[in-house]
């Protein structure tokens, strides 16, 4: 039992050094910045408190791409409606708050449910169409929800095209005051949902879903029911985005109605190529790299910003088809290999007491 | 004949039902709401036929997925505006894009010279590379002093808006020509051309492109030569053209500027498979991502040339016509006066918009069927899209026929563009919006069917336009007083509706081939 407990943890090295660190990261900006750890932890920091605040909208998108890179990624299935899943949790939780008043728990398990049936809508069509079919099918639902949030005649639940104000958030996480806090819950969110998507990738259903991406009909010949495994994919990722949803409802202002059309899932479909399809750990470095590009570029260059990302996004097909992490993995031992050889060259004195191989010849 | 009903009954039974709703829907208002309602879905249909038959075609014979081609389509109607407001613009512009690809016209000559040159791989690695940094450094030196006569966007009297305006009113803005100021014009010519050569001889180091045996021979320098020359001649008589193009009639400067946004669309297209979708055909979906960044940058691209603001491209003189004999009654008093407006069947029918762009759009259909059907160029890609590595195997070049095919269906696009610029005006969402209605279209008539395209454009066109009528009379509800007034956004959701519901009776759509 220990023993598996110390591999899982010698597996999941990276990852964990990761966390500790984020989670360091607004004391170690506050210590640069002039103030004590005690002030951050009351929230006084300006620029920990800014970074805290990127780094949330960073979690939030890592959270959306992972559930996107599960179904597009790891199962196969191009769906161009994802944007929905995430605005439909966005979009629930501010009328649930906002319009009927009902405390946070409530809030989540409406989501949880809400997630269940949407995934369920997209299931239904599953067995019918495939691929590119699919992909227009999905286009067409999350359209038709888009259409409807900005339409007038809910306007008054949903804000129309101006987008939903005055969410009240409860105290207790409202990221005006309680930042880091709202900060360390939205990180611990993202690593169990990394977690669980490891776990769930390396497990039997999670093999099948792979299969399927590869080749559904060998799948299929294999026995497996493939309509099931691809719907629990959707579900599994369809709860996750309307979480990542409602923690950007909670954080935002203002949920715009952007977030429901094609250009959302778009951009998740930017941040899985960015990180490496496929590679769970690909979504949140695609995640962390998409903002903090996006940030700058908006920043320096201002409003054309979207055609230098536009141009990343070419050259990064053309040029690293598989993206941050894929690469990663696939060149790996080939770098390795080259620092080795590089400190080799440097190394002109072998060290003392080790053998010199091949000169007492 | 029974074994075709029962093999077809899902599809006949679909098809009943939309004529049944038609019929119904016909009923609902008078004959002359019914006829203009008609005639707008047909301008519509028409319109979304132009975009998606190129996306269809591209589709089936390549697999590619162009999703940019909604921004082509935008991109294609600013263009012709350009072309039809800005003569001066374009003439400017004819010598800089000719030099531009006047090294590409040597692409025979590169070939055979890199064919006779042998050397270290590392060194054949480096030499590309640098020559393309040194020709981009050219470009970036020269192009910024290059000259050319165009609207400025900061200043509003002469902006994009403030051009189309005066020229809608019947006056046209004075323009200032672009002269040779901050650079020789011998001087840009030279490194024009030396950058370009530069750029193609490196693209064809780079050993893409076949290398030739054999010695040079004159025909090889046929294409340059041909190029030089357009390029002197845009340069020598650049005021002239300018003067004959701002002289001209506008329905003819018109047809012009039309056929100028079809033909730069096909070159772009052509561009557009050759270097960046060429590389990706081992790599299916990143095609598709491909495209959708393209897409984006056009978008941006569109934004920084032509500005952010919508603008209008008046109508050619043939349809703009008003005065005391308008709207005209018959054909024949229309003839005469050119009225904007026609009388028919008792409503009063814009004759562009509702009679022109649907005409061009049944010749469009039927001039790429005789093309698909009775050339061989048509047969190839028939072929192609059954069984592309058949085709290979006959030992025709297909990589050939994706060109040409991609070429045309963004030609296509853009031809559809330009021609409903007058229409609907110019905006940079208009891509976007057109896109979907040619996606809808298409996943209801079948995806790489071009009679699948045409039924689901018209379909689309139709169902829009019905419903923007009854949003406007109201539907009673029967049994009830109650008369719900569809608002506008239910437009596109219904579009979408119709689509989900094709899908999940026909997965293929209702012309697509069942595998």
């Amino acid at each position: 039992m220990l023993k598996t407990r110390i591999s899982f943890f010698r597996e999941q090295r990276n990852p964990i050094i990761l966390l500790l660190i984020t989670l360091a990261l607004p004391f170690i900006i506050g210590i640069f910045e002039g103030s004590s750890p005690l002030m951050v932890w009351a929230n006084q920091g300006s620029i920990s408190k800014f970074i805290e605040g990127l780094g949330i909208e960073i979690f939030i998108l890592a959270l959306y791409a992972l559930s996107f890179d599960l179904i597009f990624g790891v199962t196969g299935l191009l769906s161009f409606g994802h944007a929905m899943f995430f605005a439909v949790g966005a979009y629930l939780t501010g009328i649930a708050l906002k319009t009927l008043g009902l405390p946070l728990y409530a809030v989540i398990g409406l989501v949880f449910v809400a997630a269940i049936v949407q995934a369920v809508l997209f299931g239904l069509v599953l067995p019918r169409v495939k691929g590119i079919t699919f992909a227009l099918v999905t286009l067409g639902m999350a359209s038709v929800f888009h259409i409807v949030v900005m339409s007038s005649d809910v306007a008054n639940y949903t804000g129309g095209d101006v987008g939903l104000q005055g969410v009240v958030v409860p105290a207790f996480i409202n990221p005006a005051i309680e930042r880091l806090r709202f900060y360390f819950i939205a990180l611990i969110i993202l690593f169990l949902a990394y977690w669980l998507y490891k776990v769930f990738v390396s497990s039997p259903t999670g093999r099948v879903c792979v299969a399927i991406r590869e080749n559904e009909d060998r799948a299929k010949m294999l026995g497996y029911n493939t309509f099931k495994f691809k719907l629990a994919a959707l579900m599994l990722a369809s709860i996750t985005a309307a979480f990542a949803g409602t923690l950007h409802a909670l954080y935002q202002p203002v949920i715009s109605p952007t977030i429901a059309d094609l250009g959302f899932t778009v951009t998740a479909l930017l941040i899985v190529l960015i990180g490496g399809v496929g590679t769970l750990s690909g979504a949140v470095i695609g995640a962390l790299v998409y903002r903090l590009l996006d940030f700058v570029l908006r920043r320096y260059i201002g409003a054309s910003a979207s055609l230098v990302t536009g141009a990343i996004y070419v050259a990064f097909v053309l040029f690293i088809p598989y993206g941050i992490m894929g690469t990663w993995q696939l060149k790996k031992w080939a770098w390795k290999e080259g620092i080795q050889r590089l400190l080799r060259l440097f190394q002109v004195k072998p060290e003392e007491g080790e053998p010199k191989p091949q000169q007492s010849k | 004949m029974k074994p075709f009903f029962r093999r077809n009954s899902m599809l006949l039974i679909s098809l009943l039902v939309l004529i049944a709703l038609f019929a119904f829907a016909g009923r609902g208002m008078g004959s002359k709401d019914f006829v203009i309602t008609m005639l707008r879905g047909l301008s519509v249909g028409a319109v979304t036929f132009l975009v998606a038959s190129g996306f269809s075609l591209i589709f089936g014979l390549l697999d590619v997925l162009n999703l940019a081609q909604g921004t082509l389509y935008m991109i294609g109607a600013y263009i012709g505006w350009t072309m039809y407001i800005r003569p001066d613009t374009f003439m400017d512009l004819v010598p800089l894009l000719a030099l531009m690809v006047s090294g590409f016209a040597l692409n025979g000559v590169w070939n055979i010279v890199v064919g006779h040159i042998h050397l270290n791989p590392k060194v054949q690695r480096i030499i590309p590379w640098t020559l393309i940094a040194l020709s981009l450094a050219l470009f970036a030196i020269i192009l910024p002093k290059y000259p050319i006569a165009i609207w400025d966007l900061n200043n509003y009297a002469q902006s994009p808006v403030t051009y189309s305006f005066m020229a809608d009113q019947g006056t046209r803005l004075p323009v200032t020509p672009a002269v040779f100021s901050q650079i020789s014009p011998f001087l840009a010519f030279g490194g024009l051309l030396l950058a370009s050569m530069l750029f193609a001889f490196a693209v064809s180091l780079f050993g893409h492109a076949a290398q030739a045996q054999g010695r040079l021979k004159v025909k090889n320098f046929v294409p340059l030569a041909i190029v030089l020359i357009v390029a002197m001649v845009g340069y020598v008589f650049n005021n002239t053209l300018t003067n004959f193009f701002l002289g001209m009639d506008t329905t003819v400067l018109f047809l012009i500027s039309v056929l100028v946004a079809a033909l730069s669309g096909a070159a772009l297209g052509g561009l557009m498979e050759t270097v960046l979708i060429r590389p990706l055909y081992s790599r299916p979906i990143y095609q598709l991502m491909l495209t959708i960044g393209l897409s984006a940058i056009g978008v941006q691209i569109v934004q920084a040339i032509w500005g952010r603001n919508e603008f209008i491209m008046p109508k050619p003189s043939l349809f703009a016509g008003s005065g005391g004999a308008c709207p005209a009654s018959s054909l024949a008093s229309w003839l005469q006066n050119h009225c904007s407006t026609i009388w028919l069947l008792g409503g009063r029918v814009r004759v562009y918009d509702e009679i022109f762009i649907p005409l061009v759009g049944i010749i469009v259909l039927i001039a790429v069927w005789i093309l698909l059907k009775r050339t061989r160029l048509g047969m190839v890609i028939r072929a192609g899209v059954q069984d592309r590595e058949m085709v290979e195997a006959l030992g025709i070049n297909v990589r050939r026929v994706f060109t040409m095919v991609f070429a045309l269906g963004v030609g296509l696009a853009t031809f559809g563009g330009s021609l409903a610029a007058p229409s609907t005006g110019l905006s940079n969402a208009m891509g976007e919006s057109l896109l979907l209605s040619a996606l809808i279209a298409l996943a209801i008539g079948g995806l790489t069917s071009y009679p699948g395209a045409a039924l689901g454009s018209l379909l689309v066109g139709f169902i829009q336009q019905f419903i923007i009528k009854y949003g406007q009379i109201g539907i009673p509800i029967p049994f009830t007083d109650i008369v719900f007034k569809p608002s506008p956004p239910i437009v596109p959701a219904s579009t979408v509706l119709l689509m989900v519901i094709v899908l999940l009776i026909l997965p293929h759509g209702l012309l697509g081939k069942k595998e």
